[in-house]
């Protein structure tokens, strides 16, 4: 896997891509193969999905991991010229129409920007969530698992995420704890399902966690509720599974508005609202956040950022007209659709 | 994961085809007794060294041949030290089964080439930061998809500077060591016993630990991915 993978810093990139998520690497390979010179800006490659330990609706694949769907998706970007960059980047400012991206070594200069920057975890707000960060408050089932074999855990949260977390940490756990805030859990059919089989998980509705206590590791969670009368619940880990927060920070130091959660505000066509500057995925405030929605987005911003520079190609013309479409590169004619 | 999957094996043989230079040993420390994951490891490692013509495989008797071990700082097993055309401190411990073949395949293709991805201006700077000899230990398990990102990244410090060694540890299999070190999450990484991370995190980031612990100073955060 590239890392840092780098060719001609010097050059003026049509578009620079940033974040390394499904919906920017499908950005990459449609920007690539519309010939337009590209720079993807991400870390951790894959994004957050790859975390996840199966994907049921992708279409086209009945079942697969977060990480292998990402992995084809950037081993198909790199078919076309594409420069890789798996660093962070940390500023990004604009000059004229141009802007110029930053990670901790180097700069690229582009004349689009798509934000595709995605999302970060929420954390739990509540003494004791910081103290144990890492040491027995987790966000990732699969990557922390292991860890908690045979041990009594809780997993925060009311949501699909949450149920599938659940669901994955059953592979080794003892015994898990949903803990939800309302009344019941938001997951889909088939997820909800599956929690209903496992015996070793236990739904606790309508109750909250106050705070996360113990020494050397947690000994316990305390409730606001009781559950099988106490307040408290013995466990060693706190999985938490409340959601997330949209990485849009450089979007907004560019001028880029949001709403009210920062999610970055776009049109159908991927817009923003500074000319040349393009959100997809779940960074944006698109509803339905899936891989497929991102991934779509990730295409359209890309045909969009072609579009602005100059190029009349329009993929959605019907077969006659598309052969004479006087913009389409010539290696796509008679190939795409 | 004692074998190659078909599917993966195809794939694993068309990279080493194009990207493999100089040739690489993997010398593979094992013992008969008291190894649980040892006979599937070395059944893994000689099915990889199988797929190029550039691959050659050793087996060392841990005990046996102690002075070879000591020779390459292996002091757990099952182990193996990927050397290339030099030894670049390139070592794993425990089955590099699920995710972690990913980092095996990475370690290979890094210690064939001789060349990191790092850019030049990343290059400069860890040259700048590793002005002491620095051992970055990545606890990570087979089920961390995201581990083989982190461990990938080290391995390149390692080929990019001969001051960093790089022990990538299947913590599952050396449990006093998830007691030693506190891993309850992964990938966590210590450098030099004194400074700590654990989750993801950028490259520039990790250089400042790479610096922390060249210079001696203890630290630790925890990052999520």
């Amino acid at each position: 896997m590239d890392v840092n993978h780098l060719t001609d810093q010097q050059s003026m990139y049509d578009i620079a891509i940033i974040g390394g998520g499904v919906s920017g690497l499908a950005a990459a390979m449609y920007a690539g193969r519309m010939k337009l010179n590209t720079v993807l800006i991400g870390y951790p490659p894959g994004g957050v999905i790859a975390t996840t330990d199966w994907i049921e609706n992708y279409p086209g694949f009945i079942s697969l991991s977060g990480k292998e769907l990402a992995d084809k998706i950037l081993a198909h970007a790199k078919e076309y010229e594409v420069d890789m960059v798996f660093d962070e980047a940390t500023e990004i400012t604009r000059d004229g129409r141009c802007f110029t991206v930053n990670t901790a070594f180097d700069e690229y200069q582009a004349k689009t920007v798509l934000f595709a920057t995605g999302t970060r975890y929420r954390k739990l707000p509540v003494p004791g969530a910081d103290t144990f960060e890492g040491k027995g408050v987790q966000f990732c089932g699969l990557c922390d698992g292991p860890m908690f074999q045979d041990k009594l855990v809780a997993v925060v949260g009311g949501g699909d995420s949450a149920a599938k977390e659940a669901l994955i940490l059953a592979q080794w756990a003892k015994h898990i704890y949903v803990i939800i805030r309302g009344d019941q859990l938001k997951a889909e059919p088939v997820n909800m399902e599956r929690v209903k089989k496992t015996e070793k998980i236990t739904l606790v509705f309508n109750t909250n966690v106050t705070s996360i206590e113990g020494s050397q590791g947690i000994e316990k969670i305390v409730l606001d509720q009781p559950f099988e009368g106490k307040n408290e619940l013995v466990v060693k880990g706190v999985f938490i599974a409340i959601g997330s927060l949209p990485l849009s920070q450089l979007a907004v130091q560019l001028g880029v508005k949001t709403n009210e959660k920062g999610e970055i505000l776009i049109n159908r066509q991927t817009e923003t609202n500074i000319p040349g500057v393009f959100a997809a995925g779940d960074v944006t405030d698109t509803q339905f956040k899936q891989a497929i929605t991102g991934v779509a987005e990730g295409v359209t911003a890309a045909y969009q950022a072609y579009r602005y520079l100059g190029g009349e190609f329009v993929c959605t013309c019907v077969d006659d007209d598309y052969l004479d479409c006087p913009a389409a590169p010539e290696d796509l004619r008679g190939r795409t659709e | 994961m004692s074998e190659v999957p078909e599917d993966i094996e195809e794939t694993v043989v068309q990279r080493f085809n194009e990207e493999l230079k100089d040739p690489v040993k993997l010398v593979f420390f094992t013992q008969e007794m008291e190894c649980p994951f040892c006979a599937q490891t070395h059944k893994l490692l000689e099915t990889v060294a199988n797929l190029s013509d550039k691959i050659t495989f050793e087996v060392h008797d841990f005990v046996k041949d102690k002075e070879k071990a000591e020779q390459l700082g292996i002091e757990k097993i099952p182990a193996v030290a990927i050397l290339g055309k030099k030894d670049y401190g390139l070592r794993m411990f425990g089955i590099p089964s699920g995710y972690e073949f990913q980092t095996l395949i990475e370690g290979i293709v890094f210690a064939s080439t001789g060349k990191s991805e790092l850019s030049p201006k990343a290059e400069e700077a860890l040259r700048k930061v590793a002005t002491k000899p620095v051992k970055i230990q990545i606890f990570v398990i087979p089920t961390c998809p995201v581990c083989p990102v982190l461990g990938a990244m080290a391995f390149q410090f390692a080929i990019a500077s001969a001051n960093i060694s790089v022990d990538i540890v299947e913590i599952a299999e050396f449990p006093h060591l998830a007691v030693k070190y506190d891993v309850v999450g992964t990938p966590k990484a210590v450098l030099n016993e004194k400074v700590q991370f654990e989750g993801l995190v950028p490259p520039g980031q990790f250089l400042t630990f790479i610096q922390q612990a060249a210079q001696g100073s203890p630290t630790g955060i925890s990052p999520t991915i």
